[in-house]
């Protein structure tokens, strides 16, 4: 593992126990006005969390194979072989295998940044919930018809479908986003339906309100 | 009565202001702490209970190569390869004879690819490995019969021959039957020949002759020193289950892939790979 490969791993193995830190915080916190703006700072971190997960992913399955340097020949090569972990899967024909391949690594990116950029935060982290859901579903469909594929989670080393792998696609990718959706959603409804989404990732200028 | 009534809607009106992140996030602390209790619980469990489902993984206690058969510690393995070694992309496939999956990937995959011009122009060299996993009755032995063939020259017909007939020899376990059929009468002498000792014997037989005890260790079975040759290789990837494969190109190992993979994928990775 490379310095990137180790802080973005760093950053998904406990990224999720600094949320559910920031959670016991605002639980114990009655001040309305104080629990918004901790709120408001876990927001960022849960974005940049969540963010990190997505951006670990396309980085994995866009990283070039060994042997091989960064090229554009080479992430195209990277994506044929997601294309064979996408069709172990056995879910999908070969045409739409390709399309999958080609497209989500792209669309992990674009997620990833967007979750870190922090605009419209509550529809980035609703997006990346779904995600991750129907990512657990594949997951799940592949254990119950026997497959004992590679899950291709994250950067790590492979691991087999099954429930320690949903179990900890639950808890380290799942649980942030879906904590990062309803605190978004709620600090937009606390804020009242006339502010903008971009309101949310500044924590000095909502504290104002 | 109109007391418990206002009780009632006090209770209604207190969840109305309680906040719903509050409700929310004690729900998923609660959540969180029961996940990291069932994590820590049972992952042991979990990579119990699978090293009895995934029976690739049972043999890896046992001590395979050095409880090989002397008879072929000398021996060079028999020749279980499709294409030229020297090929740019080599393709080594762990698979057991009685596998469903394996048959699906011999079929659908495997099939197309020997037949390809990937294997006849020197692109591509395809390994078989023999992986048979102890839940199979039959794959131990199927692995013996495709070894002694492949001595004398007849893998590729065996080979197909037990995946073609997959469903008929694993309901009685009568291989000898298509082996017969799928080689000349004078190579299935020899092949004969060299099962001798090697017969199959109940259950016990799917394991090595070296692992069984009594009178069964008696009958030595020479070809199971291959098969554990072949399995001692798969340990070292690891290999989980069946089918697993490793691709290496150009002399750089890609991670292994299990699984089914169609050709048409497959075809369209070497394709990428072949043109960088």
């Amino acid at each position: 593992m490379n310095t990137l490969e180790s802080a973005l791993q760093l950053v998904i193995d406990h990224g999720y126990q600094v949320l559910l830190l920031g959670l016991i915080v605002v639980l114990c916190v009655r001040k309305p006005d104080t629990r918004r703006k901790i709120v408001r700072v876990l927001l960022i971190l849960g974005g940049l969390i969540v963010g990190a997960v997505f951006l670990a992913a396309a980085y994995g399955k866009m990283k070039p194979l060994q042997g091989f340097g960064w090229s554009w020949a080479s992430v195209r090569t990277s994506l044929f072989w997601f294309a064979i972990q996408v069709n172990s899967y056995e879910i999908l024909p070969p045409a739409a295998v390709n399309a999958v391949a080609h497209f989500l690594p792209y669309f992990e990116l674009f997620l990833g940044l967007w979750l870190i950029s922090g605009i419209a935060r509550r529809f980035s982290a609703l997006l990346a919930s779904l995600a991750i859901c129907g990512f657990m579903v594949a997951i799940t469909s592949a254990y119950l018809r026997h497959l004992k594929i590679d899950c291709g989670c994250g950067i790590g080393p492979p691991e087999e479908v099954g429930p320690a792998a949903l179990l900890r696609d639950g808890l380290k990718f799942l649980l942030p986003a879906l904590l990062v959706t309803i605190g978004a959603f709620w600090i937009r409804r606390q804020s009242g339906a006339g502010d903008s989404g971009a309101a949310e990732t500044v924590p000095s200028a909502s504290a104002t309100q | 009565m109109n007391y418990r009534f206002r009780c009632d809607l006090l209770a209604i009106r207190f969840l109305r202001r309680s906040t719903a992140l509050e409700l929310t996030a004690v729900a998923f602390a609660a959540l969180a702490m029961l996940s990291l209790a069932q994590a820590v619980l049972a992952l042991p469990q979990a990579s119990a209970s699978s090293s009895t489902t995934t029976s690739a993984k049972a043999p890896a206690k046992k001590p395979a190569l050095a409880s090989r058969p002397a008879s072929v510690e000398s021996v060079p393995a028999p020749v279980k390869s499709y294409g030229s070694s020297s090929a740019p992309i080599k393709m080594e496939v762990f698979t057991d004879y009685q596998c469903p999956s394996c048959r699906n990937m011999f079929e659908e995959t495997l099939r197309p690819l020997i037949q390809s011009d990937y294997i006849s122009s020197g692109k591509v060299y395809l390994v078989h490995h023999d992986f048979p996993l102890p839940a199979h009755m039959y794959g131990y032995e199927a692995s013996r019969w495709v070894n002694a063939a492949a001595r004398v020259g007849q893998f590729q017909n065996v080979e197909a021959a037990l995946y073609d007939n997959q469903n008929s020899w694993q309901a009685d376990g009568n291989i000898a039957k298509y082996v017969a059929a799928a080689v000349p009468a004078s190579d299935f002498k020899r092949i004969e020949r060299l099962m001798v000792g090697c017969e199959f014997q109940g259950p016990a037989a799917t394991k090595p002759a070296s692992l069984r005890t009594g009178a069964q260790a008696s009958h030595a079975c020479a070809l199971d020193g291959y098969i554990e040759q072949d399995r001692a290789l798969g340990m070292k990837i690891p290999v989980q289950a069946t089918p697993t494969y490793v691709i290496t190109y150009k002399g750089n190992k890609l991670p292994a892939g299990s699984g089914f993979v169609s050709w048409t994928i497959l075809k369209q990775f070497f394709d990428s790979l072949l043109s960088q």
